[in-house]
């Protein structure tokens, strides 16, 4: 390979790693904090009861609540519980005034064992990070479109590092310690060449993802201005019958979870859907749940007469670019994944960021060097090191604080959800601040520090504020809550051994009086949920 | 998928062995040629014993994603391993390749 080739890639790979590494340090953050969605969700909203699962019960519980509170709608949604997310969710849309419209979903949690309405915190939970790490809180479609871009960009420097980097097999297993620079880059090769089939994966089925908004031209070009019509014909499930008009008794949906289950030979419902129910003409759609199989399919949904039970669709045999397709989906999401596997996933997600985070420390460290000896560091590099203290410091007390938020802000508070969304933005921009006004060892010492001592400190907090702290939680084996508490304490403390690290690093340079300033480890802080 | 990582782990521990670089730093002297030879075998031959361990277990597609993240865990494991204590890591491997007919016997 010509050299010139070579530096062109590494060129490409520097800057756009620079321009976009702090966005994709946020979304793969983010990211790889919403593979534990389900399991946020429910430390976040502690008043849903884990109950033994039960999937029959559950759902005629369910029934029996949309009769009595939304026997007029035009449709209901149920959420079946599972292991990681305990609540059973109902939602219904009421019938619309004028035909045509579309009524707002109406949502309810509901206790798994005795149907009873839970009334939980608000709160977004997991759900934040995960709406975050795609839409990056912007108005539709801009988010999606900035991530999908990011998403280009990792892409573009992923194969540019591959080829910039010349020795993947001779250096397959080398890493350095404590050896400044040289450092650095033996661990950005390293989380990169050996967790490279993740980041390939993660970062090319983000763009599948997002396929249909990034090249519609296909099915324009098929379908012309009537897009609706391809996604009618994709999910055939979601299409709305016409109500009849003529009451009718529905019938009960518990059994049909049987039939349902045998049509996948032996899979999951996960998730419930009733068209016009109490109507002549109401259909009931089971959808499977996610944690089935690999290859996401959002048609293989079984339909059936909502008044006599009749199965009236069956699932089609999906066609093979849509299960290329729905395998990129399916492994993106995970949710698939078994504990061990979830976990395994998480650690990949922690990788890609290190692998972000150590390749913006160096690209700041390299040209640190030059200007060591003046001792005055040029407005760009300021710039840099600013955001790179910011989005990588910061952006992880800032999800402590999102954590705090939950525990602190009062139950009746108007918008209480908004004012935790709100609480993380407020101390994200705060350490924009005050990596600012602080020289950047200082500034990384202090941020590190505090998202340690947040972290830390969220157990304890837990035991203060509610009742579900870890005297309660281990004991009666709930691993749910117990193993959220026990990663914030281990984040904490890795975030800790960080921060002391850092401030070492300061302190023999100061001591040595040496006014060269080796990026001496800036230890990455790779917070975790 | 324990039986996969155990394999997947002695076998990147035996084909960084089998780079000359590697076999001085953990064992004090370089490798014969023959030696070479046999380690990457050795170690090419239990990765692909891991992959028919996981898609044995778990079929094709739980399988391979399986075995694909144990893949990644084994190598990072090993990698931040060997610098900081290199006996631990020679060890390891030792008692996985000890531990996988164990654990091949258990799961069955």
């Amino acid at each position: 390979m010509k050299e010139g080739f070579r530096q062109a890639m590494a060129w490409l790979h520097t800057w756009t790693g620079l321009i976009f590494g702090w966005l994709l340090f946020a979304i793969f953050l983010t990211g790889t904090l919403a593979y534990f969605k389900g399991e946020t969700s429910h430390w976040m909203q502690p008043e849903i009861p884990a109950r033994p699962l039960n999937a029959e019960a559950s759902l005629t519980l369910a029934q029996t609540y949309l009769q009595q509170h939304a026997a007029g709608a035009s449709r209901w949604l149920i959420d079946l519980p599972d292991a990681r997310d305990p609540g059973l969710g109902v939602r219904w849309q009421p019938a619309p005034a004028r035909p045509g419209e579309r009524g707002q979903f109406i949502s309810k949690t509901l206790d798994a064992q005795t149907g009873a309405e839970v009334q939980a915190r608000e709160s977004m939970g997991g759900e934040f990070f995960y709406r975050f790490h795609f839409q990056l809180q912007m108005p539709y479609p801009w988010g999606r479109w900035l991530s999908t871009i990011a998403a280009m960009v990792m892409f573009v420097a992923l194969i540019t590092g591959i080829i910039t980097h010349k020795k993947i097999f001779k250096d397959f297993f080398t890493f350095r310690p404590r050896k400044g620079q040289r450092s650095w880059l033996d661990g950005h090769n390293a989380v990169g060449v050996l967790v490279l089939p993740f980041h390939l994966m993660i970062t090319y089925s983000s763009l599948v993802i997002f396929m249909s908004m990034v090249m519609p031209a296909s099915i324009l070009a098929s379908y012309g201005n009537n897009v609706r019509a391809f996604y009618d014909e994709v999910f055939p499930a979601a299409n709305v019958p016409e109500p009849a008009g003529q009451p009718a008794t529905l019938a009960p949906l518990a059994p049909l979870l049987r039939s349902a289950s045998e049509q996948w030979s032996g899979g999951h419902v996960g998730r419930i859907s009733v068209n016009n129910p109490g109507d002549a003409n109401a259909s009931v759609v089971m959808s499977r749940a996610g944690s089935d199989r690999v290859v996401n399919d959002a048609g293989s949904a079984v339909t059936f007469n909502g008044v006599s039970g009749q199965i009236i669709g069956t699932p089609s045999q999906q066609p093979m670019a849509m299960a290329v397709a729905g395998s990129f989906y399916g492994l993106h999401m995970g949710h698939f994944a078994g504990p061990v596997l979830r976990w395994l996933y998480f650690i990949c997600g922690l990788a890609g960021t290190a692998m972000i985070g150590t390749g913006l420390v160096i690209w700041l460290g390299k040209r640190q060097l030059k200007h060591a000896k003046t001792g005055v560091m040029p407005f760009e590099l300021r710039l840099v090191e600013v955001l790179n203290i910011a989005s990588m410091a910061g952006l992880v007390a800032a999800v402590a604080v999102f954590f705090w938020a939950n525990r602190l802000l009062p139950v009746s508070l108007v918008g209480r959800d908004d004012w935790e969304v709100n609480a993380f933005f407020i101390t994200w921009g705060l350490s924009v601040v005050h990596a600012l006004f602080r020289p950047g060892r200082r500034a990384w010492v202090e941020q590190l520090s505090l998202g340690a001592a947040l972290f830390v400190a969220v157990p304890l907090l837990n035991g203060l504020t509610s009742p579900y702290h870890l005297g309660v939680t281990v004991p009666e084996g709930d691993w749910v809550l117990a193993g959220f508490d026990l990663t914030c304490l281990g984040s904490g403390l890795f975030l800790a051994w960080a921060a002391r690290k850092m401030q070492r690093a300061g302190h023999t340079v100061s001591v040595k009086k040496t006014a060269r300033e080796k990026a001496r480890p800036i230890t990455l802080e790779q917070g975790a949920n | 998928m324990l039986l996969a990582l155990l394999l997947c782990y002695s076998a990147f521990t035996a084909l960084c062995l089998a780079m000359p670089r590697h076999h001085e730093e953990l064992l004090g002297h370089k490798p014969s040629a023959r030696r070479r030879q046999g380690l990457k075998l050795a170690g090419w031959l239990l990765l692909g014993l891991s992959l028919w361990a996981a898609v044995f277990m778990k079929g094709w597609s739980f399988g391979l994603v399986d075995w694909c993240a144990v893949l990644m865990l084994s190598a990072l494991t090993l990698v931040l391993l060997l610098p900081y204590r290199p006996r631990l890591a020679l060890t390891m491997a030792g008692l996985s390749l000890l531990a996988s007919p164990v654990a091949a016997w258990a799961l069955n």
